[in-house]
């Protein structure tokens, strides 16, 4: 890359934005990249069979991860899709009667972006505040329900802080006034248990390349009893039961069921793991540095992020300083704004905390050797960056800086 | 098929399993799929150690040599796509 040397390729903490694809995954979508090349919708041929008995087999493996039946299952391009089906799609055809949106600040872009889109055509939306814990208030979330209330839409993980709202909860809020719930599972599948009954949930947002799968194919979780109905965006050869029209990618859809059976598997061997990375990856930081503070839940959260802010360091140097380290301050979507996130915001977190955050994602593949390079290069490189800066020095000395009253510019 | 299943492998077969996924494991470019092949390798034979029941060992025998197909199918597709400069994890350890 321009003006950057480095050793080697950095090491990977970045399991938010992408995972990658496992090897048992790529080993079962290969072969419909090759010989198994039929369309599955194709019904006067083996190759057409063959894709199409895939197919089903890969939805009944992503169904058994959530505790679905594969009737329910459709596949889309990946969660930002299903989303946008779930949301608007939702109000869409329930639009004489239901007017009204339910959500909350630290949404996901594309589900707060499709709830714009609504309000442009007339329906209105209520945005939830979280607590700085990152979790909602439920008896806020029941205030706000109305009779014309049509979608309740709360994530499960959040993608930036990986704080786990009280689903079951919600869920029961939700079928108590008969409001159908949709929750984007995209960070949370195949890593924190999922069960659509339990939760109530009316439908579900999945996405295959943040559970070590190929990017490029999502589902979507549709309930049929009792049936949640929307209008397709997408119109064409009535493919997946008209939701979603267009060829399903069969090798994509196989990596998305391989990838949830490995996930089924392997879930408790992994989350054991990745727990004793975190504890590692926290504790390693916490022992050297001071002013290091978690964002979101440190009870509630799924372990595999730690989205941590460093007092008096400036968050881009921080991430520029870190060039062996793959991380990044928030969300892949907004990392090349130097905004701070709209989701520690809500949190309430201070404007200079926000701007100092940097996301760890620990995955299956990490190893505590990288934890312990990771610990070693931020400590380093926060220890540098703090020695420069004439912040620190005036906060060592005992001032203050939250009274200095700075001078506009 | 069936039949090949209830039988309890061996002590020499299972060795024989376990010493070939490592093998395999060391073989992979990749830094994080190696360390994690040889990991995985080690956690789920001292898991299964416990195991007595015949049908039980044959069931997780039988998908130990599985993964040991997909170890040595992916070894050789990711040596095909390696990228030309290592992971840092590998070059300061040579260096």
């Amino acid at each position: 890359m321009k003006g950057i040397k480095v050793a080697g390729r950095p090491l990977y903490l970045d399991m938010q934005a992408t995972s990658p694809v496992d090897p048992r995954v790529l080993d079962a979508m290969l072969p419909f990249y090759v010989s198994r090349y039929g369309n599955p919708h194709s019904r006067t041929h083996l190759y057409g069979w063959e894709s199409e008995m895939a197919v089903e087999a890969a939805r009944s493996q992503v169904a058994a991860l959530i505790g679905a039946s594969l009737k329910e299952i459709i596949f889309t391009s990946g969660a930002t899709e299903s989303n946008n089906i779930s949301v608007k799609g939702v109000m869409h055809f329930y639009k004489e009667k239901r007017r009204h949106v339910i959500t909350t600040q630290t949404e996901h872009k594309c589900v707060l972006d499709s709830c714009r889109h609504l309000q442009q055509e007339g329906f209105e939306v209520t945005y939830l505040p979280v607590g700085s814990d990152g979790i909602i208030d439920l008896e806020r979330l029941r205030r706000e329900i109305r009779p014309d209330t049509g979608l309740v839409s709360v994530m499960t993980v959040n993608n930036e802080i990986g704080v786990i709202q009280p689903m079951e909860e919600i869920g029961r809020i939700c079928k108590e006034f008969s409001v159908p719930f949709h929750t984007d599972a995209a960070q949370a599948l195949g890593k924190i248990p999922i069960d659509v009954e339990k939760w109530n949930v009316s439908l579900m947002s999945l996405s295959g390349h943040k559970v070590y799968g190929p990017k490029g194919v999502g589902a979507l979780y549709m309930r049929r009893r009792p049936r949640i109905r929307v209008e397709p965006q997408m119109n064409g050869g009535g493919q997946e039961r008209g939701i979603r029209s267009g060829t399903v990618p069969t090798p994509l859809v196989v990596g998305m069921g391989a990838a949830c059976e490995v996930a089924m598997k392997e879930m408790e061997y992994d989350d054991k793991r990745i727990t004793a990375l975190q504890e590692r990856l926290l504790n390693g930081i916490r022992e050297k540095l001071e002013g290091v503070v978690v964002n979101g839940s440190v009870e509630r959260r799924y372990a595999g992020n730690l989205n941590l802010s460093f007092a008096y360091v400036e968050g881009e140097s921080l991430l520029m300083g870190l060039k062996e380290v793959a991380v990044s301050s928030g969300s892949a979507c907004t990392s090349a704004s130097l905004e701070p996130s709209y989701v520690l915001r809500a949190l309430g977190v201070d404007e200079d905390m926000a701007h100092t955050s940097i996301r760890y994602g620990i995955g299956r593949f990490t190893t505590e050797e990288e934890i312990d390079r990771a610990v070693e290069l931020t400590v380093k490189q926060v220890e540098k960056l703090r020695e420069m800066s004439p912040l620190y020095e005036m906060v060592k000395e005992g001032i203050d800086i939250k009274q200095i009253h700075w001078a506009q510019h | 098929m069936a039949a090949s299943a209830v039988a309890a492998p061996t002590r020499n077969e299972v060795l024989w399993l376990y010493r070939s996924l490592l093998r395999v494991a060391r073989q992979f470019c990749d830094y994080n799929i190696r360390e994690y092949t040889k990991r995985r390798t080690i956690d789920a034979f001292r898991h299964n150690q416990k195991l007595t029941d015949s049908s039980k060992v044959a069931a997780a025998f039988a998908d130990g040599k599985a993964q040991l197909e997909v170890a040595k199918r992916q070894c050789i597709v990711y040596s095909l796509y390696a990228p030309k400069v290592k992971s840092v994890m590998d070059v300061k350890r040579s260096a």
